[in-house]
Formats: structure tokens, C-alpha cells, sequence
């Protein structure tokens, strides 16, 4: 049924660029990968098999780590928080992947030193993300800009454009071939901060902590365990609102948690709210920032009525008061 | 009726048409491999759009999972069994494992792609011996009329996943030409350059190893079918558990992963 015929030199070829692709964009080229380094012993440079279903990367640092060790001390502007998205992801990068951000800075008359001090660091960030402005009005393709460059930018953003369709990140990552990796992690990590740091409260700011995040010995367990978000203390009945838009992921009840909610924000940020005494909104329902999402309650595994609000950043629990700036009520006696 | 052989067609010459036929002797090497990679990139377009879908899936489960194990006090210290971070790695997991069983699925039967050589014998050999493989004719003539559950969901998956691979490696080739051959060739050569590259891959590449992939596996799915199917319900419940793998993802390569025309604007 299948002829041989004489197209051996176009057929190769196609077949070549197939196995090219497939080396370096499958799981499976991946595992090839890791066994011809194996049987070489060499270094691969293939990702984590997993990590072909995300934005992360072995390579570096996860963006949870990059947060940042003490809370900030003013509230920030949505272009300071990008500005600061931007600083921290790009301190995590290795200096090599590095070389492409502080080229662009130098280019368009920044100092390039300044963008990794970490006082003069953020500022830096801030003005090169203003002169790019012009150029890349969309957040994400600025961040594209940022670490990829401006050409790999724009070509990538005419790309996503010619298939029809919105310029977010993943599809501009998408867009661009191997040698960008590094680029794409780092662009991912400053846009999920960059979330972090803008999102709202749930309940109202002057509202006492009764327990932050971190180790402490369970109220009701008696064991030392990880509070992965923080208990705000809030009568039964406050009103809780969404931080930021999103989709709900989960609304159920369980004997631990309560009536729970998990909304999705996109670019590997949700938002938890346990122990709730009604949920207002459903499972794949788009949900505002500050729209009413379920009234407080003392439901599941609870001492009294509360709000445990949970923040994660690529999967992982973060401390969500590290996000937020000014003083911070905590209850007497509250600790991790 | 004459026992004397044709004229053998005349042959191209030149030194790329030596090269060609020189490389041509390999095609038992690299058209089963080929063939294997372009189905092995399409599904992975299309699983990677899935993954969030997955992790929606696993949170469905989890939430009843935690309701159940909520009834009890005994067992209620499980619904902390699994942390969102778990969730996410079973989700990417179940992806990686879904891709790896549709690359089983469709792209296996690709290292089983033969090629014949073309009748330039004497006429009268036809009538010592039969060729039995059935042509593509009689495939498809089957695929109407002796519908299987493989026949139909096989050739058709490929077809989708084989779409969304070319587009794929067309994308590869368009931002590698253009951005490492900018500084050389200047800003418009490259745009054109990468441009043709991308579009020559897209047409090569269906043309060459598309439809060999569609047509192999319509083949070993004719070729199960005739053996093992004997009755309807055989012939819907044959493979019915890797159509149901492979059909939702060729579903995601044709709807979000098979952007052909982008190439063209």
C-alpha cells in the first residue's frame, strides 16, 4: 500500500524535524533525554516529566521561595507590584538567564546593576517596565519582553495574534522555541506575584489575626502541625469576598475544613476559604474581586467562628500577610 | 498480451537525486520513526492543553472524597490526605500518564509501517502471486461498510493529532528560523524566510507523513478488526478503552491545538 518511491531526501527531512520537536517538546523525548544522559553520563537537560504541564522548572528556584521574607511596608501600586514581581523573579534567576533583562535595561538606558540591588532593585524594574509600555500595553507580553527580549516578544505576541485569541502568557510561552526556558519560568513567576501582590482582602482590614501562618501546635489535634493560612477572626455571619476575580475550583463541606471555597486566579495563584456557614457561589462560576462569596461561620474542625484563609502560589501555602502592608492586628496570645 | 517487461521509467539524475535515493535505502529506518514522532508531538499539543481540565476532575473527586471520609470521626482525619500540591501532581500526572497511553494507543502502531516495492516486474508474475494486503481502496471501502469501533475512532484520532503535531513543528521552525536568522539575514528576509519554512513544514509534513500515519493506522486498525471482530458487539466493544483514551485528546488537538491557518496570516 505504501510505495517506495524516490522522495527519500524530503521525506527524511520531515521525518528529522518530527524527531527534532518530539526530542525537545515530548515527555516521551524527555525520557530519551534522560537515558542518553544516563548512558553517556552527561548532564540532561531535559525538564522533570512533569514539568511539561506547567510553567516551573527544576532549574530554579519555585516561585514560592521567592517570596519575600518580610511583609512589605507600604501598600503597592498594581504597577509597583509588577515592578516588584519582576525584581524578585529576576534575583532568583541564574545570572546567565539573566543576561537577556539586564541587555534590554542597558539598551534602553537603564542602569543594569540597579535591577538586582535589592533597594534600588524595584525601581529599576518599575522603569523598565514603563519604557516597554509603549510597545507591550499587555502585561504579559511586557514580562515576555522583560526576560525573553523585545524581539521574542513581539514575534511571539504576532504569533498568539495571528491564531486568534487573548496574549496571555502560556500562549506566548508556546510561541517560542527551546533556549527560552528559563525565560518563560521567570516571566511566570513575576506575573504570579505580580497577582499576589495586588489581591484584595476577604474580610474587613482591620480584622485580628487569631492565628498566622506557620508551625504550631494544633488547637484541637494537640500536634505540631503546619498552618498553611491564617485564622481571622471574624463573628458568624461576615461577609467574605473574593480577593481577586477568579473561577471557583471547589465549593463542598468536609468535617475538616467546613463549607469550603478554592477559587482559581490564574497564573498559579488561588485562594482558600474554610469553615464557612454558607457558600454563596457554585463550582466553574466566575466569581469579581470583592464580590460576596459566602457568609463566616464555625462549620468543620473549629473552636470558635472564624475565617481560615488559605493563599497558594504555584500549589504551594505562603503566608498571605507577607503580601500585605501596614500593621496587622493580632489576637493576645497569637502565635504560629 | 506481451511477457516482455516495460521500459523502466526514466530515472532523475543529478547529484540531489543520488542523494535522495541514497537516503531513500533508509526509509525502513526513519519513516517508522518519523511517523512515531509526529504522532508523539501532536498528542502532546493536545495533553497540554488538557491539564487543567484534569486538575478541575481530581478536585471534583477530592471534594467527594473528603465529603465521604467526613462522615465519620474515625476516618475524617483523611480529607487532609492530599494538599492542593498533591492535587496538582496528580492532575499533571494523570496528563503524563494519558499522553503516554494515547502515544501507546496511536503512535505504536506506526513502527509497524512497511512499504512495498513498486511493480516494475513482468506482468506475468501477477499471476504467481497474490498480493493479500489490502489496498487503501479496500480500507476504506471496510471503514463504511464494516464499521468497528477501531476503524472509525483510529484513523480519525490520528488524523486530528497528526494536524496538531505539523502545527506543532511548523511553530518550532517559524520562531527558531526567525529569531536565530534575524541577525543575519535582516528583519524582513527572516519574517519571510521563517514564514515559507513554517508553511513548507506544514504541507511537507502532512504530505509526506500525515497520511502515512493515517492510513497505518486505519491499516492495524483493519487489520484487528478482521481478525478479531465477529459480531456487532464486538465490533463497537474492540478497543473500545483506547478509542475512549484517544478520542477526547484527538478532540483537544483538532479544537485547541491545531491553529493551520495562523501559518497563513
Amino acid at each position: 500500500m505504501f510505495s517506495r518511491n524516490a522522495r527519500g531526501l524530503l521525506d527524511f527531512l520531515m521525518a528529522a524535524l518530527c524527531l527534532w520537536a518530539a526530542y525537545h517538546h515530548t515527555p516521551a523525548g524527555a525520557l530519551v533525554r534522560r537515558a542518553s544522559a544516563w548512558a553517556f553520563n552527561s548532564r540532561s537537560t531535559a525538564r522533570p516529566l512533569l514539568a511539561y504541564y506547567d510553567g516551573e522548572s527544576s532549574s530554579g528556584p519555585t516561585t514560592s521561595s521567592l517570596v519575600p521574607t518580610v511583609p512589605v511596608l507600604r501598600p503597592i501600586s498594581e504597577a509597583g507590584a509588577l515592578a516588584y514581581g519582576t525584581y524578585l523573579a529576576l534575583k532568583g534567576l541564574q545570572p546567565k538567564a539573566q543576561t537577556p533583562t539586564l541587555a534590554l535595561a542597558t539598551e534602553l538606558g537603564l542602569p543594569s546593576e540597579a535591577l538586582l540591588d535589592e533597594a534600588q532593585g524595584p525601581v529599576a524594574a518599575r522603569k523598565l517596565l514603563e519604557a516597554l509600555e509603549a510597545d507591550f500595553p499587555n502585561e504579559d507580553a511586557r514580562l515576555t519582553a522583560v526576560f525573553a527580549g523585545r524581539i521574542p516578544a513581539r514575534y511571539a505576541l504576532e504569533r498568539v495574534l495571528a491564531e486568534g485569541g487573548s496574549p496571555t502568557l502560556e500562549r506566548l510561552a508556546k510561541q517560542l522555541p527551546p533556549g527560552f526556558e528559563d525565560a518563560k519560568v521567570a516571566a511566570n513567576q513575576a506575573l504570579a506575584l505580580t497577582t499576589v501582590f495586588g489581591l484584595g482582602w476577604p474580610v474587613p482590614e482591620s480584622t485580628r489575626i487569631a492565628s498566622p501562618f506557620g508551625y504550631r501546635i494544633h488547637p484541637t489535634l494537640g500536634t505540631r502541625k503546619l498552618h498553611t493560612g491564617v485564622d481571622l477572626s471574624v463573628p458568624q455571619g461576615t461577609e467574605v469576598k473574593g480577593v481577586e476575580e477568579g473561577v471557583v475550583r471547589r465549593a463542598s463541606e468536609d468535617a475538616v475544613n467546613g463549607k469550603v471555597l478554592i477559587i482559581d486566579h490564574g497564573r498559579g495563584v488561588t485562594t482558600a476559604y474554610c469553615h464557612n456557614s454558607e457558600l454563596l457561589v457554585k463550582v466553574g462560576q466566575r466569581v469579581e474581586r470583592g464580590e460576596l462569596i459566602a457568609y463566616s461561620g464555625n462549620t468543620g474542625r473549629s473552636t470558635g467562628p472564624h475565617l481560615h484563609y488559605q493563599l497558594a502560589l504555584s500549589s504551594q501555602p505562603v503566608d498571605p500577610l507577607r503580601f500585605r502592608a501596614g500593621p496587622r492586628t493580632m489576637a493576645s496570645g497569637a502565635r504560629p | 498480451m506481451t511477457l516482455r517487461p516495460p521500459p523502466p521509467p526514466a530515472q532523475p539524475s543529478g547529484p540531489l537525486s543520488g542523494v535522495s535515493r541514497f537516503i531513500g535505502g533508509f526509509r525502513w529506518a526513519f519513516m517508522p520513526v518519523g511517523l512515531l514522532a509526529l504522532i508523539a508531538v501532536g498528542v502532546h499539543a493536545a495533553a497540554d492543553t488538557l491539564d487543567e481540565r484534569l486538575l478541575s476532575l481530581v478536585d471534583a473527586v477530592d471534594s467527594a472524597f473528603d465529603r465521604l471520609v467526613g462522615a465519620s470521626t474515625l476516618t475524617e482525619g483523611l480529607v487532609d490526605l492530599i494538599t492542593l500540591e498533591q492535587r496538582t501532581l496528580i492532575a499533571r500526572a494523570l496528563a503524563l500518564a494519558w499522553e503516554l497511553s494515547v502515544d501507546l494507543v496511536l503512535a505504536l502502531p506506526a513502527l509497524g509501517y512497511r512499504e512495498s516495492k513498486r511493480t516494475e516486474e513482468e506482468p506475468w508474475r501477477k499471476y504467481l502471486q497474490q498480493d493479500t494486503r489490502p489496498t487503501w481502496r479496500m480500507l476504506f471501502a471496510r471503514f463504511l461498510r464494516k464499521p468497528t469501533t477501531l476503524r472509525w475512532t483510529r484513523p480519525l484520532a490520528t488524523a486530528a493529532v497528526v494536524v496538531a503535531g505539523a502545527c506543532a513543528v511548523a511553530r518550532l521552525i517559524q520562531g527558531t528560523v526567525y529569531l536565530s536568522g534575524r541577525n543575519l539575514l535582516g528583519e524582513g528576509a527572516a519574517d519571510v524566510t521563517a514564514r515559507g519554512l513554517a508553511l513548507g513544514a506544514l504541507v511537507g509534513i502532512l504530505a509526506t507523513l500525515g497520511w502515512r500515519a493515517v492510513l497505518r493506522n486505519l491499516q492495524d486498525a483493519d487489520t484487528a478488526s478482521e481478525e478479531l471482530v465477529r459480531n456487532r458487539w464486538q465490533a463497537f466493544s474492540f478497543g473500545l478503552v483506547g478509542s475512549a483514551l484517544a478520542v477526547p485528546l484527538a478532540l483537544a488537538a483538532a479544537l485547541d491545538a491545531a491553529p493551520v491557518f495562523s501559518f497563513l496570516r
